[in-house]
């Protein structure tokens, strides 16, 4: 019986109960907060490591792991900046720096990709390692955190299109994408791939390939994440980005996804990364003393981590 | 269930109306910092907080909300969204960015609010600036420099974090001054991060390069790690270099007797910048053309500067306060009466 229940229980329940409860305390202690500007604006904050969690989770799922999306979100963000500064501010040049950012995000996601399954180095210290290089890549671009994007890209980020504003059609377009490749067969081979390699490699699957994609998405995220933090800032900065990386990786692993690999989903790492920008929230509104918010906030992150792997184990 | 929040929400609401209609004269102001890696921003946050307790002799309420912690910038926007979502009467934030705060400014001001940035200059203008000229700040210590060494002498010079924009301007600044005495030659210019031990690493290093060193420009905390090289070298007697404003280093420099100067960064930049914020939201007008700068929305406060004249003065003034307890200096509300009609 026990064992049915867990096989029945989704590993994204208790961040999903977590989120409720948070939710719930938020609208106790802050004043409006469920008016549609704030609810926006909580969802402009959260946005970008929802997306970069969605991402993180498929490479963790194959059992490796990512540290290299916060620097290649800042690549991204000085790539779209400096294109568009490049070609004016025209609805052309907007596509083409969208269009460059995503490109050079597949490029890092490819190269990750390459140097882990084909090469076989591993994969937290080498991710760690082009992180670094795709950040003095980023500085290379552009120095000094400035230039300018067109009026036109920013606002329609800050705004809304068809009355519903464009932050949400992005977390909207974002689930949909999870939940359609949660019904593909690729996902299966991830779990496997990251569940028992071995097994997955005499069945006869492309570990390979699947490893590489794994990476090229969670990059392909990263630049999404850059390109919403492009529209939130306008400007570009290659200092941005940088508590993406373990941010993303605790977003996926209070979503239920196991770091280990193998069991878990994108829709518990959307929860989770909800989840830790509430936390935020909470405790800012809860009026705690500033020198204690970010104590406070560690434990709380330590506590639903923690209280998750103890259900899991149950 | 559901219903219950409702209320709830409801009366929480009607409550904070209440509470905002009933006195005019409470204003509520938010602290945003985005780096906790220095005492001095420790001390600029406390200094501000004092001044807002302060305005209650003057029959001004002032609330301060404070948000403080090791954020990117994004980071820093979202502690911006929270204040405008919780509705305070003004910003003042000590940005990590010059430029990625222009929308999120730009919404502030949308809804009435004052934003001030101190510290650090932000370009967006629906923002103002309160604090030192850090160009300035350079010219002072640089000045002193080539006058103590008489206009003539090898020096080089230690440096922050390259490509902040702070930084930048510091180095414009003392390029700018020792253009002007031909017979002072900079042989190197090192980056040490605005790290204490890296500085005295750089300093060991530019020390063996360069025998005959005759001056030192360094700047902030990486000052005490380059004078504990010098001093090692024992070359305490020979070298002239700029110093910084803790009480630690100057209790080093008075006893050690060496020959250093220093432009004051205060820590009460934002206690400053709130004075200037209630008077503001008491509904004054800021004085015609009195914003200058490169994005023409500063006000540059004076830059105090510690010497060996004054440094027994400012010894004084630091006793009984911790090692790590910065020289500081803040406009009053008096004084920051004087920019506005």
């Amino acid at each position: 019986m026990r064992a049915l229940l867990k096989m029945e229980r989704p590993a994204w329940l208790l961040a999903a109960a977590a989120l409720v409860v948070l939710v719930v305390i938020n609208g106790l202690v802050q004043k409006g907060f469920f008016a549609p500007m704030v609810l926006q604006s909580n969802l402009t904050t959260f946005l970008p490591l929802v997306l970069v969690a969605i991402g993180q989770t498929y490479v963790i799922l194959a059992g490796d792991i990512d540290l290299s999306v916060g620097a290649v979100a800042a690549l991204v963000n000085v790539i779209t900046v400096s294109v568009m500064a490049a070609l004016g501010g025209s609805a052309g040049a907007i596509a083409a720096g969208m269009a460059a950012g995503i490109l050079v995000a597949v490029a890092c996601g490819l190269l990750n990709g390459l140097l882990i399954a084909v090469l076989r180095l591993q994969p937290m210290v080498t991710t760690f390692g082009t992180g670094i290089i795709f950040s003095a890549l980023a500085l290379w671009v552009l120095p000094q955190a400035g230039l300018v994007v067109p009026d036109a890209y920013w606002s329609t980020y800050g705004g809304a299109i068809l009355d519903v504003p464009t932050v949400l059609w992005i977390l909207l377009l974002a689930g949909l994408f999870v939940f359609v490749l949660a019904r593909l067969p690729f996902q299966s081979w991830l779990k496997a791939v990251g569940g028992n390699r071995s097994g997955a490699f005499q069945s006869g699957l492309p570990l390979t390939g699947i490893r590489i994609k794994a990476f090229v998405l969670s990059a392909i995220f990263a630049g999404l994440a850059a390109l919403c933090l492009t529209g939130e800032t306008a400007t570009g900065d290659p200092l941005m980005g940088q508590s993406l990386g373990m941010g993303s990786i605790s977003a996926v692993a209070l979503g239920g996804t196991l770091l280990s690999g193998g069991v878990g989903g994108a829709m518990g790492s959307i929860l989770g990364a909800l989840l830790l920008g509430m936390i935020g929230n909470v405790i800012y509104f809860a009026g705690l003393p500033y020198e204690y918010q970010t104590l406070v906030q560690g434990l709380i992150v330590l506590a639903a981590l923690a209280g998750g792997v103890v259900l899991a184990r149950r | 269930m559901q219903s219950k929040w409702f209320i709830a929400a409801v009366t929480a609401t009607a409550l904070g109306t209440v509470a905002t209609g009933a006195c005019a004269d409470t204003f509520k102001i938010g602290l945003s910092n985005g780096w906790v890696g220095s005492e001095w921003r420790t001390q600029m946050i406390e200094e501000a907080q004092a001044a807002a307790a302060a305005w209650a002799d003057e029959g001004t309420t002032v609330e301060v909300v404070v948000q403080s912690a090791n954020v990117d910038a994004q980071g820093q926007i979202g502690q911006v969204r929270n204040f405008i979502n919780q509705g305070v009467d003004a910003i003042i934030i000590n940005a990590n960015s010059p430029t990625a705060f222009s929308p999120i400014f730009a919404q502030a001001a949308a809804r009435g609010i004052l934003v001030i940035a101190t510290d650090a200059e932000v370009s967006s203008q629906d923002a103002i600036y309160v604090g030192i000229d850090h160009k300035e700040w350079a010219m002072q210590s640089a000045k002193w420099l080539a006058e103590t060494l008489e206009g003539k002498g090898n020096i080089v010079a230690i440096n922050g974090v390259a490509g902040h924009p702070a930084n930048e301007m510091r180095v414009a600044g003392y390029r700018e001054v020792f253009a002007e005495y031909p017979d002072i030659h900079v042989l190197n210019e090192a980056n040490a991060n605005w790290d204490q031990a890296q500085g005295q690493q750089v300093m060991q290093n530019l020390l063996a390069t360069y025998p005959d060193l005759q001056g030192v420009w360094v700047q902030d905390g990486m000052a005490a790690g380059a004078w504990r090289a010098i001093m090692a070298a024992e070359k305490k007697d020979d070298i002239a270099a700029t110093g910084e404003i803790r009480k630690d280093f100057m209790t080093v420099w008075s006893e050690e007797n060496l020959t250093s100067g220093a432009s004051v960064n205060p820590p009460g930049v934002m206690a400053s910048a709130l004075n200037v914020a209630v008077l503001k939201l008491q509904g004054r007008e800021f004085k015609d053309d009195i914003f200058t700068g490169t994005y023409g929305n500063a006000i540059y406060l004076p830059i105090p500067f510690v010497s060996n004249e004054n440094l027994a003065e400012k010894l004084s003034e630091a006793e009984g306060k911790p090692g790590y307890w910065s020289v500081t200096a803040a406009i009053s509300p008096e004084e920051a009466a004087a920019f506005f009609k």
